[in-house]
């Protein structure tokens, strides 16, 4: 399975802001639950625009959910 | 199983279009190489359209009507993906065409291809290709984007 190389702390930000369902955060970010689960199992980048939403959900910078880590695959 | 909509659209295009295919392709060819029967090609061609868009019309409003058909941009880019690979194998398949056609026009290698058996031949790479493009895209969504 193709890992990518953007790592994310989407699970355990869901956890932090009260176990927030990946549904209840696709619907807030505009995408499927699907993709919310393959962003967070690292099998997909989501767009910047995605990425931006999914952090403004959690009222958080990008760099605080995102990290980019090269050569990690 | 837990697929996308659209996921759920490729895997019955890709069960509706191989059962027709399987089932037209046989009967194409004969019409075209041993009856060449022009009529009898087109009646099988326009029955087999008719029949899958009413097959894909039935599946997609059922699948569209529980899931709501919902799509983004993760779909959008495996789509691409897979229309390039679906362009690869349309290109490929293309160019074996054009080379038999040569083969046996110059080297007499086989019967010769009459133009009823030809559009099979091309009729049946755009099928490969539409295929390829929906293994591809089940692919995708099952191991990786």
């Amino acid at each position: 399975m193709a890992k990518t190389y953007v790592r994310n702390n989407i699970r355990a930000l869901r956890f932090q802001h009260g176990e927030m369902t990946q549904q209840t955060l696709a619907e807030k970010v505009g995408v499927t639950r699907q993709t919310i689960v393959a962003i967070e199992k690292e099998k997909y980048s989501p767009s910047l625009e995605a990425a931006f939403k999914i952090a403004a959900v959690f009222g958080e910078p990008l760099d605080a959910v995102f990290s980019y880590e090269p050569g990690s695959r | 199983m837990n697929m996308t909509f659209k996921e759920k659209s490729a895997w019955g295009s890709l069960v509706a279009l191989a059962l027709i295919s399987y089932w037209f392709f046989p009967e194409a060819f004969d019409a075209a190489t041993y009856a060449a029967d022009p009529g009898r090609l087109v009646g099988l061609s326009i029955g087999c359209i008719i029949a899958l868009i009413i097959i894909e019309a039935i599946y997609q409003s059922v699948i569209a009507a529980a899931d709501g058909g919902a799509s983004d941009e993760r779909d959008a880019l495996i789509n691409l993906k897979a229309e390039r690979i679906a362009g690869y194998v349309l290109g490929i398949a293309l160019f074996t065409l054009v080379g038999r056609i040569i083969a046996v026009e110059a080297f007499e290698v086989a019967e010769t291809m009459t133009a009823l058996t030809i559009a099979v031949w091309i009729l049946f790479t755009l099928t490969v290709s539409e295929i390829a493009k929906l293994i591809s895209q089940i692919a995708y969504y099952r191991f990786s984007a």
